[in-house]
């Protein structure tokens, strides 16, 4: 038999019944107690879950119209008398809740976010959705510099961090309900565009990474989500200017950042074969086991060649991205990684095919869903985020997805058919804008 | 582990999930007792006297369809129904302190937990120093969660100084160097109390790179200190070029570790140089007459940028690229062919 033959027989597939039973588990039984640490978390695992089915085109198998109606209604009791979505039964004050104590239960933008993702995945049409009431909501989340926290309290006081993530979420809840508007629509402010674009853009690193602050060091996450915001607010760099301001001040160093978060350092050994060793050859570098070997790549490599096989070179059969400079590879920056690339319309500039493989044979687990690192058990978090990458690499047997809204372009397709958001956006009288 | 086997076994013989959880969480007391709180350890309220004019307030988990079940333990399900039912009555005192560390203990990242527990330290007056005291070894037990940071940040805010922290930081940094929220949490520290100039900061940075060369974590609290504390600038010729003069050193060390080599870019920018003053360092470690001595495929990435602005050297510049793509860096190549063909592509007006 050929190598090559040989090669592709040996490769793994994406073990589609392992991922739909391991959804499934997710979906219909409870989760161990060690998730206790995410008990606020809930709906982002819901959605990552009801996602996930659809993606693998499994949604309508898996559930009963009972289910998809009680899974609806779950949602909706986690929405707040005022508006916006609770991310959990746990703060929900029930009977007890008052203007005085609401404070402890209050609008939670991953929450709101998570809620409305699952609602259009099942099918909702999102009128009993308080919408504007959320979009009232996003206004008070903006603090003075542009940002976003992650919920309100005491006082209208902003709460949480000030990064990125709460921007994404937020600026994505605002797509979802009200597009590409900007200004006042139907009565209710806009946030403040133009101060998150430049909160963006102060975020810039000076190696061409996007961090949680100005000055902090660059990560994926947060490089991804700020992108992904910046394209829900269609505040992405354009080559014709419109004197808006633009997020991504250098969009080459931004490329050649991302780019470098391929890596070959996939697992612990990899890492520390030069620790506590800082000699000054490019023998003892970090990544020097690729570096040295590659050294050496093609000429020693080539003459095992034959049959005009171009030869498989062990290091680049599988390839890891990370989500910081000299990091270890793991599954959900393949996601935070790949996700700016294509809404910067650049993911040719990395090889899908060895991050496949990296998922596929390194990360994916036996009983379904992938982990972090090689070995490692799966979690929702990056079992949903390995397939996402999979569909945007256009793995066959899988959904087509939306980059940004991490749901399958058919649930996306029905977001934009419902008649509210048709009419509000002024599509029903000019047909598809 | 046992999640792992139980997931496993429930996947292999399609076992019911609840029977094995069941089976699982009655081994599991026995198997796991030295990770998980034994049962008598276990605190529940219900039992005890001072918490008797509570009733506590029992989750609500949504209907017959709830999302993302969790099976919490009872322990857990009894401290949060008094937690929602103290929060409900907007109590704080001294015991709400003791139930919301309880809380904490279980589920960190629960948000308002933390935002009650502030509120409670304030409403009550309460020692902060003893706060600290309590951050601490709850901050090295849970590596990973954000809010804890925000927590202390609250807290050393409002206690005023710094003293202490230096430490501390360095116990979490022997955990895990690069720990996102710990060099967070010291730049916020640095900018609170405005420690860019301090001496002993740039020392114990330096220390931290010396410590691993490609930590870049710490070459970016760098970067924050000697520019991001003077406003985007390198301050003086002075500063210039002490910083291009340690970002060679360590480029010296190890040729191959991008950290310092993002860092020299960065500070020829930010001092208003042309990349070409990098040049004759970029051909230490990438002679292209001598391609079997490159010694550094970020040399050779710096070198394809300098001959791609000269005049009459992209050929040059084509060059080097095709050379990271080939030999050097070929897991970027599709990244270096790119490159290689903005080259063909003439210059429009920027």
């Amino acid at each position: 038999m050929a190598p090559g033959l040989t090669r592709e027989a040996e490769e793994r597939r994406l073990n589609y019944a392992a991922h739909i039973r391991y959804w499934r588990r997710n979906l219909k039984t409870f989760l161990p107690h060690q998730y206790t640490g995410n008990d606020c978390n809930r709906m982002t695992l819901a959605a990552f879950i009801i996602s996930a089915l659809d993606i693998l085109g499994d949604l309508p198998a898996a559930l009963s119209q009972e289910e998809r109606e009680g899974y609806i209604d779950w949602v909706y009791r986690c929405q707040l008398p005022g508006g916006g979505f609770r991310p959990a039964p746990a703060t929900d004050l029930g009977p007890l809740r008052n203007p005085e104590n609401q404070i402890w239960d209050p609008f939670h933008v991953a929450g709101t976010f998570f809620a409305l993702l699952i609602l259009v995945n099942l099918g909702d049409d999102l009128e009993k959705v308080k919408r504007r009431e959320i979009l009232q909501w996003l206004t008070k989340l903006q603090r003075s510099d542009g940002g976003f926290g992650e919920t309100v309290g005491e006082n209208d006081r902003v709460e949480g961090g000030n990064d990125s993530r709460f921007g994404f979420m937020a600026a994505a809840v605002r797509w979802m309900l009200r597009g590409n508007l900007e200004g006042p629509v139907d009565g209710v402010p806009d946030i403040d565009v133009d101060a998150f674009v430049r909160c963006v853009q102060v975020a810039e690193t000076y190696d061409g990474g996007l961090s949680e602050a100005p000055y902090h060091e660059a990560h994926g996450g947060f490089t991804s989500c700020a992108i992904s915001a910046l394209y829900f607010l269609d505040r992405l760099p354009r080559k014709q200017t419109d004197g808006r301001p633009r997020g991504l001040r250098n969009m080459p160093m931004t490329l050649h950042w991302l780019a470098s978060r391929q890596t070959l350092t996939l697992d612990e050994e990899d890492a520390a074969d030069t620790y506590s060793d800082e000699t000054d050859s490019a023998a003892t570098c970090h990544d020097s086991h690729s570096f040295m070997k590659l050294h050496n790549f093609p000429s020693s490599r080539g003459k095992l060649s034959f049959q005009n096989q171009p030869p498989v070179h062990a290091e680049l059969k599988w390839v890891g991205m990370n989500g910081r400079e000299n990091k270890i590879g793991d599954t959900c920056y393949a996601y935070w990684v790949c996700a700016p690339l294509k809404l910067l319309e650049h993911l040719h500039i990395i090889d899908p095919k060895p991050i496949r493989r990296w998922l596929l044979d390194r990360t994916q687990h036996l009983v379904g869903g992938f982990g972090k690192l090689p070995g490692d058990h799966p979690d929702p978090q990056h079992s949903f985020l390995g397939l996402m990458v999979l569909s945007m690499f256009g793995e066959a047997g899988l959904q087509n997805v939306d980059t940004a809204l991490c749901i399958t372009e058919k649930a996306k397709k029905h977001l934009e058919s419902l008649p509210w958001r048709r009419k509000l956006l002024g599509l029903d009288d000019k047909g598809e804008a | 582990m046992m999640t792992a086997l139980f997931t496993l076994l429930s996947a292999v013989f399609s076992l019911p999930y609840r029977l094995l959880l069941a089976v699982a969480v009655s081994v599991r007391s026995r198997v796991q007792a030295p990770k998980m709180p034994a049962n008598e350890d276990a605190k529940y309220y219900r039992d005890d006297p001072a918490w008797g004019d509570v009733e506590p307030l029992p989750q609500d988990d949504g209907g017959l369809h709830p999302l993302a079940s969790i099976a919490y333990t009872d322990e857990y399900s009894e401290a949060m129904g008094y937690l929602r039912a103290v929060m409900a009555d907007s109590e704080h005192s001294e015991r709400v302190l003791e139930l919301t560390e309880h809380i904490i203990s279980m589920n960190p990242a629960h948000y308002t937990v933390w935002l009650y527990r502030a509120k409670t330290l304030r409403e009550i007056k309460a020692d902060l120093g003893r706060e600290i005291e309590w951050l601490n070894p709850t901050a090295l037990q849970h590596l990973k969660n954000y809010q804890i940071w925000h927590h202390r940040q609250t807290i050393i805010d409002a206690l005023g100084s710094p003293d202490g922290e230096a430490d501390f930081i360095a116990t979490m940094l022997e955990q895990d160097s690069k720990n996102y929220h710990v060099w967070s949490y010291r730049q916020w520290l640095v900018q609170r109390f405005s420690l860019f100039d301090k001496e002993d900061e740039l020392t114990w940075t330096e220390s931290m790179i010396e410590d691993d060369v490609r930590n870049n974590s710490a070459w970016n609290h760098r970067w924050f200190l000697v520019v991001g504390g003077h406003s985007g600038h390198l301050e003086s010729e002075h500063v210039v070029k002490r910083e291009l003069e340690y970002a060679k050193y360590a480029i010296r060390k190890a040729p191959q570790n991008q950290s310092p080599w993002n860092y020299l870019k960065g500070a020829v920018r930010a001092a208003g140089l042309p990349s070409s003053s990098l040049k004759d360092f970029a051909l230490e470690f990438a002679d292209m007459r001598r391609p079997d001595d490159i010694y550094s495929s970020h040399a050779l990435d710096l070198l394809a940028d300098i001959y791609a602005e000269e005049e009459g050297n992209k050929e040059e510049a084509k060059k080097a690229l095709e050379l990271l793509a080939t030999r050097f860096d070929p897991i970027r190549a599709h990244y270096w062919n790119y490159r290689k063909g903005l080259l063909e592509v003439p210059e429009t007006a920027a």
